[in-house]
């Protein structure tokens, strides 16, 4: 594989990786800021206008990770990117297929070691100083945070790169690409099917009492299936904005109509 | 206090931007939001101490995936300004915080919810265009409006006083406030669809419910859950490439 991709044009995605939480939205989180990292890269390998949009729309698909890892996602995409523009029998759809499937492990394990481990560290020592008014604690908090912090953003976009490149080129040649694209799309689905179950919430405090006892309509929802709530949203959501093609401006309205009027009338809370 | 309410704002539309366009390196955590209050209103030791006091409070209030907690930044900004402005404890910043950190907790999730997702849709059309200049201008307009809606709304804040903003934060009524949070869980199922939609067909929509009833049933953390998926992934595949191989040995007898 020629590579056009060079380091700076790695270092500079980097560089832009670090807005990875600067337009994130609920919708489809850090989006724009995955494509705006991506653009360095993109603007190098594809000079065609249709090709470029057809990259740009690819990356502003939902994606949400760990702020600091980002960069090892990023790298995997340049990656195949880059192979994509060169072998026209790429199958393109692998790129966000293996954006998905990577986003949840690193994101579990970023956030335990940012949030869990180096977090707690840098406010343990920064407060024990801060609280005596020294100087020292917001400085030392500051440090002992960012430095690891930056440390591993600028790390993982080699190892993206890296991991993404020698990927590809093993399973260039025969026919484990397709193997792995399906291997990649059970993984993703798996793993959206997890994060829906623990990021989509509807509690429904609707009561319903047979005169000795009352309970919730969710507390009976759950004696079914705990969270069936969240499957039947996911549900109507992808049966309007997938096969009835509502605008996805449109679902947010009737969302938070929803989200008013149940809180209005005491269904929902 | 209009001068020092005007330094406020800005100090939060810059800590918000270097915190966020930044790598998310802790500028706007109750620890550093002191300190930076403390020198710029000329008591530093009050600041630190006031945010140091803070950041315990705040400790349990941190953003993990898609949840977002009360405002940290903004109402330790506030609870150490009126603390050094009117000479109050550092617990009294405390009370001040939380009704400020959750008034700004509703305009952010408006602003997530609603102003976000518009400029999505125009970051769309954009690369529909395949205008990598228009996303650039995107990502950058939606940060930094958000950043000065925060820096207006600490400045307001600052201006009218603590005992104004719990009174509109009272006015709001409680069903709208409610009926906001239901709609910020409902809303990353719009997300999840356009990200199903690639993969999901009638073959494999049980992939999908097994993820779904795996988290379901046991709470499991996101990377057990990516363990179970590539141990799914792996004895499918492997399954599938054993059919084939067979295959492949009988076209190997006809040589």
């Amino acid at each position: 594989m020629n590579s056009n991709i060079t380091k700076k044009d790695l270092n500079k995605t980097m560089w832009r990786s670090c807005g990875c939480s600067f337009s994130w939205g609920y919708e489809r989180q850090g989006n724009i800021a995955y494509a705006y990292a991506m653009i360095p890269i993109l603007k190098k390998i594809y000079t065609q206008k249709d090709k470029m949009a057809e990259s740009l729309k690819r990356h502003l698909e939902f994606y949400n990770v760990t702020n600091q890892c980002m960069t090892f996602n990023l790298g995997i995409s340049a990656a195949m990117e880059e192979e994509a523009s060169q072998n026209s029998e790429f199958d393109n759809s692998a790129i966000n297929k293996t954006k998905v499937a990577v986003m949840g492990p690193i994101s579990g394990i970023g956030d335990a070691f940012f949030w869990g481990t180096f977090k707690i560290i840098a406010t343990a020592i920064g407060t024990t100083f801060a609280l005596k008014g020294s100087i020292l604690g917001p400085i030392l908090f500051f440090l002992l945070y960012n430095i690891p912090a930056f440390a591993v953003r600028i790390g993982l976009m080699k190892a993206g790169y890296g991991f993404g490149a020698k990927f590809l080129a093993q399973v260039g040649s025969n026919g484990i690409m397709g193997q792995l694209l399906k291997a990649a799309t059970i993984l993703g689905l798996f793993v959206v099917g997890g994060m829906c179950a623990s990021l989509v919430n509807l509690n429904i405090i609707y009561e319903i009492s047979d005169g000795a006892n009352s309970q919730t309509i969710s507390d009976l929802l759950n004696q079914i299936m705990p969270c069936l709530s969240s499957l039947l949203v996911f549900a109507l959501t992808y049966w309007g904005v997938i096969v009835k093609k509502v605008q996805p401006v449109m679902m947010i309205v009737i969302m938070t109509m929803v989200g008013i009027i149940g809180a209005f009338l005491g269904i929902l809370g | 206090m209009i001068v020092t309410a005007i330094i406020l704002g800005i100090t939060a539309f810059a800590l918000f931007v270097i915190e966020h366009a930044g790598g998310r390196n802790f500028v706007t955590q109750p620890i550093i939001v002191g300190f930076i209050v403390g020198l710029v209103m000329g008591d530093l030791k009050t600041g630190i101490t006031v945010g140091a006091t803070l950041e315990l409070a705040f400790l349990g209030a941190t953003s993990v995936g898609a949840v977002i907690p009360p405002d940290a930044m903004t109402g330790s900004l506030l609870g150490v300004a009126f603390v050094i402005y009117a000479g109050a404890s550092a617990e009294s910043a405390l009370i001040l915080a939380l009704p400020i950190a959750t008034l700004v907790l509703i305009f952010k999730n408006f602003y997530y919810g609603y102003i976000v997702s518009l400029f999505v849709r125009k970051a769309d059309k954009y690369a529909e265009a395949g205008d990598y200049k228009g996303i650039e201008r995107i990502h950058w307009m939606t940060g930094l409006g958000m950043a000065l809606m925060i820096g207006v709304l600490v400045a307001v804040s600052f201006a009218a006083g603590s005992d104004a903003m719990s009174r509109l934060l009272n006015a709001i009524p409680g069903f709208v406030q409610t009926g906001l949070n239901v709609m910020v869980g409902l809303l990353p199922a719009i997300g999840f669809s356009m990200l199903a939609r690639t993969m999901l067909n009638k073959s494999n929509v049980h992939i999908f419910l097994c993820g779904f009833a795996l988290v379901a049933y046991s709470k499991l953390p996101i990377l057990g859950v990516a363990i179970f998926g590539v141990v799914l992934a792996l004895i499918i595949v492997q399954m599938e490439k054993e059919k084939t191989t067979v295959v492949a040995g009988g076209v190997d007898n006809e040589f």
